[in-house]
C-alpha cells in the first residue's frame, strides 16, 4: 500500500512539474497583454444587493447611457464601448471577488465604487492588473491615502463637502450645531471634517453622536441632541438610518434644522421619515441634472430610455463613462499606463460638475457641492 | 456497560464503547495480533483498508487538486474566490474542533478571525514588520484571548458559553470599530504579502495560502483521531460520564478551545494578506453564523464533511452571482435541501473509529 502510494504521489509531482514547466509563463506574468479587439471594455463595482442595493440600479443605468450615446456616435476611433457590471454589495468581500471577475473578463478601466469600505480592497487588485479607475460615487480620503497612481475620483471628496457644510451651517446655526454619523468610513470622514472646518469658523458643537447602522432605535441619539440644546442636526450616513433619526428627531420634539449628506439623499430618506416630517430639510449634494440649469433634457432622455427618474450618482456614473472614454481617445489606447497619464493631463473637459481638472492627488479641482431641500417629494435646488 | 438503563434510548453505545476500550488497548491487542485469519476477519480488514485508503485518497487527490488550480486556470478571478474558499476551509476546520469534536456551541468565532486579521495588519502597516514575522505573534495573540474568554466561560455549560462567546465576538468587532489605533470603522489598509517569489502575486498567495490550509486540515483531522480527539468527543457525548472516567473536561474543552483560536488567527493573517483592507464589517455576526452553518451541513467532526461544507458555503453564492438580488434567496434555499435529506450533514462522521470496530469483529470471532 505505502509503495502504490509513493508511486502515485511521485507521480503527481512530476506530473505538477512538467505542467509548471509548460504553462509557467501565465503564473509569473500579469493578464493584461496587447489589446487590440475591437471593443473597450469598461467594467463598474455598485451595490445590487446589500443595504444599499437602492443605488446600483442608477448607477448602472447612468453609465449605460452613456456607453450607448458614444456607442451611437461611432464609438472612440471606430472601437465600441461595453459595459460589464459586478455586484459590490457595499462588503469589501464581494467587492474584492467582483474585482477580481471584471480583471478576469477583460476589464480595460473601471468605472465603478459606491461604498468607500467596500471599494478600498479593490484598489490593489486594479492596480496589480494595470487597470485605471475612475470612481464615480466612493470619495472617503482612505481611497487616495496610499497614492495609487491607478485611482481617481470624480465625486466631491469629504473634505469639499465639509466645507460647503460648514459654510451653510454657520448661517443657520446661533446655539450650536450636533454631527451625527453611522460609524462607517465615508460617514466619519465628513463629520470629523465638518467639525474641524466648524472651530475654523467659529461655530460650536454642541454634540457628536455616532450611531450603529442597521438599528431601529435612535432614541440615545436624539435625545443627547435635544439635551445639548442644539438647533442644527447634520446627518451624515446613509437614507435608511438617516429617515429613521428625522423621524425620530421630529417626534421627540426637536425643532431646529436638519441636514443631512449625500448619503441620504435619496426617494427613500423621504419615504422613510414620512413626507411631513421631511419638510424643509437640507441636504450636502453634488450637483444633479434636476438642480444643474439645462439639465431637464438630459434628464427627459434618461426617462425615455429607462422609464424611470435618474437617482443619486447616475450623472457621476455617466461621467465615469465618459471621462474614460475621453481619456482612451487621447491616449489612443487602452494601455493602463497611457490612460492614467491622458487623465492627469484631461484639461477642462465638461461634465455635470463643471470643467474637470484633476488634482495632484487625483481629486477634482473644483468641488461642485450644493446645497439642496426636500420640497414635497423632491429634493430641490434651495436658494 | 451492558446495563441497558445506564443508555438513554437513540443514543449509540459505540462511542462510549470505543473510548473506554481506547483507555486500554494492550488487553484486546494481543489476541488480535495472534488471532487467524478467519473469513469474516479478513473482510473486515479488507473494508477497513479500503475504506482508509479511500479517504486518504480522496485526500491526497483534494490536496493534489488544490495545489494544481492554478495550473488548470490562472484567472485572477478564479484565483481569488479560490484562495477566499481555502481561508474558510481553515476556519470552519478550526471551528470543528470546537464545536464538532468537542461540542463547545462558539457563537463568537469570527473574533478570533479577527484578532488575527487585526493583529498581523497593525503589525505589518503600522510597525513595518513583514507578514510572515506576526505569525507568531498572532498565534500568541489568539491564545492569550482564548484564555481570556475560555478561563471564565468553559466552566459553563452549553447555552451559557454559547451566549458569551456571542457577547465576545461583538465586543472584538465593536472594540475594532471604536478604537482610533486600529483605524476605527476605515480599518486598516495597505496591508503587505508575503512577497511573489517571481510568481504573479495573487497566484504566490494562492499556493502559500493552500499549503497552509491543506497542513491545518491535517492537522486538525489527525488531532480528532488522537488521545485528546477521544476525549474530546467523550466529552460532547457526556460530560459527566466523562469526568467520573477520570478526564479532566476543563483542561481538554480548554486544549479544544485554544486550538481553534489559534487556528482563526492564523486564518485572519492570510486574510489580511488577501484583502490588503480589512475593517470592523467584515468579522460581523453573519460570519461566525456561517462558519458554524459550514460545520453543521458538512457533518459535525466529519473533516472531509466539513472541508465540503466549507467549499459549499463560501462557492455557492460567488457562482450564483448572475442571479443579483436572488443569489442569497436560492443560497437559502439550497441550504434547506441540504439540511432536510441530510440531516447529519453532507458527509456525516461515522460513530466510533473504523479501527475499533474491525478489531471488536475479530474478538468476536477468536
Amino acid at each position: 500500500m505505502t509503495i502504490i502510494r509513493r508511486g502515485t504521489m511521485t507521480a503527481a509531482v512530476m506530473a505538477l512539474g512538467l505542467t509548471l514547466a509548460a504553462c509557467g509563463g501565465s503564473l509569473t506574468q500579469d493578464g493584461s497583454g496587447k489589446d487590440d479587439s475591437d471593443t473597450i471594455k469598461l467594467g463598474m463595482l455598485t451595490p445590487l444587493t446589500g443595504s444599499s442595493a437602492a443605488i446600483g440600479p442608477h448607477m448602472k443605468d447612468g453609465a449605460r447611457l452613456a456607453v450607448d450615446e458614444i456607442n451611437a456616435k461611432g464609438g472612440i476611433d471606430g472601437r465600441k464601448l461595453s459595459l460589464t457590471v459586478e455586484d459590490e454589495a457595499c462588503d469589501p468581500k464581494t467587492a474584492a471577488a467582483g474585482a477580481a471577475k471584471l480583471v478576469s473578463a477583460g476589464v480595460r478601466i473601471s468605472v465603478g465604487g459606491y461604498c468607500s469600505s467596500a471599494t478600498l480592497p479593490t484598489l490593489s487588485i486594479f492596480e496589480k492588473a494595470h487597470i485605471p479607475m475612475i470612481i464615480p460615487a466612493a470619495n472617503s480620503a482612505d481611497l487616495l491615502a496610499e497614492q495609487r497612481r491607478n485611482v481617481f475620483l470624480i465625486n466631491g471628496t469629504g473634505i469639499q463637502q465639509a466645507q460647503a457644510a460648514a459654510a451653510f451651517i454657520k448661517a443657520g446655526s446661533s446655539k450650536g450645531v450636533a454631527l451625527i454619523d453611522d460609524n462607517t468610513s465615508y460617514s466619519t470622514d465628513i463629520t470629523k471634517r465638518t467639525g474641524d472646518e466648524l472651530g475654523l469658523l467659529g461655530v460650536k458643537v454642541a454634540d457628536h453622536q455616532s450611531v450603529t447602522a442597521g438599528e431601529s432605535d435612535y432614541s440615545g441619539a436624539v435625545n443627547a441632541v435635544l439635551g445639548s440644546k442644539a438647533d442644527f442636526v447634520y446627518w451624515t450616513g446613509y437614507y435608511q438610518e438617516g429617515g429613521l433619526l428625522i423621524k425620530q428627531l421630529r417626534a421627540a420634539g426637536y425643532k431646529g434644522r436638519i441636514m443631512v449628506a449625500d448619503g441620504s439623499v435619496d426617494g427613500k430618506l423621504i419615504e422613510i421619515a414620512g413626507k411631513s416630517n421631511v419638510q424643509g430639510v437640507f441636504a450636502t449634494m453634488t450637483q444633479t441634472p434636476q438642480t444643474i440649469p439645462g439639465g431637464e433634457a438630459w434628464v427627459a432622455t434618461y426617462k425615455k430610455k429607462f422609464g424611470s427618474e435618474p437617482g443619486p450618482y447616475s450623472t457621476q456614473a455617466y461621467d465615469a463613462v465618459r471621462v474614460a472614454a475621453e481619456a482612451v481617445r487621447a491616449a489612443g489606447s487602452t494601455d493602463g499606463q497611457d490612460v492614467i497619464e491622458a487623465l492627469e493631463q484631461i484639461d477642462g473637459f465638461e461634465i455635470f460638475s463643471g470643467p474637470l481638472n484633476f488634482t495632484l492627488q487625483h481629486t477634482l479641482s473644483v468641488g461642485g457641492f450644493d446645497i439642496l431641500v426636500v420640497e414635497d417629494d423632491d429634493f430641490v435646488l434651495e436658494k | 456497560m451492558n446495563d441497558e438503563s445506564t443508555l438513554r434510548a437513540g443514543e449509540k453505545p459505540s462511542v462510549y464503547v470505543s473510548a473506554v476500550e481506547g483507555r486500554t488497548p494492550t488487553n484486546i491487542a494481543p489476541s488480535v495480533t495472534e488471532a487467524g485469519a478467519s473469513a469474516s476477519s479478513r473482510t473486515a480488514v479488507a473494508e477497513l483498508v479500503s475504506n482508509s485508503l479511500a479517504s486518504r485518497c480522496l485526500g491526497t487527490g483534494a490536496a493534489v487538486a488544490a495545489l494544481a488550480l492554478p495550473l488548470v486556470s490562472s484567472s485572477t478571478y478564479v484565483i481569488q474566490i479560490a484562495v477566499d474558499a481555502l481561508i474558510f476551509v481553515m476556519l470552519a476546520v478550526g471551528l470543528n474542533i470546537v464545536v464538532g469534536y468537542c461540542g463547545l456551541l462558539d457563537l463568537g468565532y469570527a473574533a478570533f478571525f479577527a484578532i488575527g486579521a487585526y493583529t498581523s495588519g497593525l503589525l505589518s502597516t503600522r510597525f513595518g514588520w513583514p507578514l510572515v514575522a506576526t505569525v507568531p505573534v498572532v498565534v500568541i495573540a489568539a491564545i492569550i484571548a482564548g484564555l481570556l474568554i475560555g478561563g471564565p466561560t468553559l466552566r459553563l455549560r452549553s447555552d451559557y458559553l454559547a451566549i458569551v462567546t456571542l457577547g465576545f465576538g461583538e465586543i472584538i468587532r465593536i472594540t475594532a470599530n471604536n478604537l482610533d489605533f486600529t483605524g476605527g470603522p476605515n480599518g486598516l489598509y495597505g496591508i503587505p504579502d508575503f512577497g511573489d517569489f517571481g510568481l504573479r502575486a495573487d497566484i504566490a498567495l494562492y499556493w502559500i495560502t493552500a499549503v497552509v490550509v491543506i497542513a491545518a486540515v491535517l492537522f486538525s483531522s489527525r488531532l480528532g483521531r488522537g488521545r485528546i480527539g477521544r476525549a474530546w468527543r467523550f466529552v460532547r457525548e457526556d460530560e459527566d460520564a466523562a469526568e467520573a472516567m477520570g478526564i479532566h473536561t476543563y483542561r481538554v474543552k480548554f486544549a479544544a478551545y485554544i486550538a481553534g483560536a489559534v487556528f482563526g488567527g492564523i486564518a485572519g493573517v492570510l486574510f489580511a494578506a488577501h484583502q490588503t483592507a480589512i475593517s470592523p464589517p467584515s468579522f460581523n455576526f453573519l460570519w461566525s453564523a456561517l462558519i458554524l452553518m459550514a460545520v453543521v451541513l458538512g457533518g459535525m467532526a466529519s473533516t472531509p464533511g466539513v472541508v465540503v461544507g466549507a467549499l459549499m458555503i463560501s462557492l455557492l453564492p460567488e457562482l450564483l452571482r448572475g442571479a443579483e438580488n436572488w443569489r442569497y434567496l436560492i443560497f437559502g434555499l439550497l441550504l434547506i435541501v441540504v439540511m432536510v435529506f441530510r440531516p447529519q450533514g453532507l458527509l456525516p462522521a461515522h460513530p466510533g473509529e473504523p479501527r475499533r470496530r474491525g478489531r471488536r469483529a475479530r474478538e468476536g470471532t477468536s
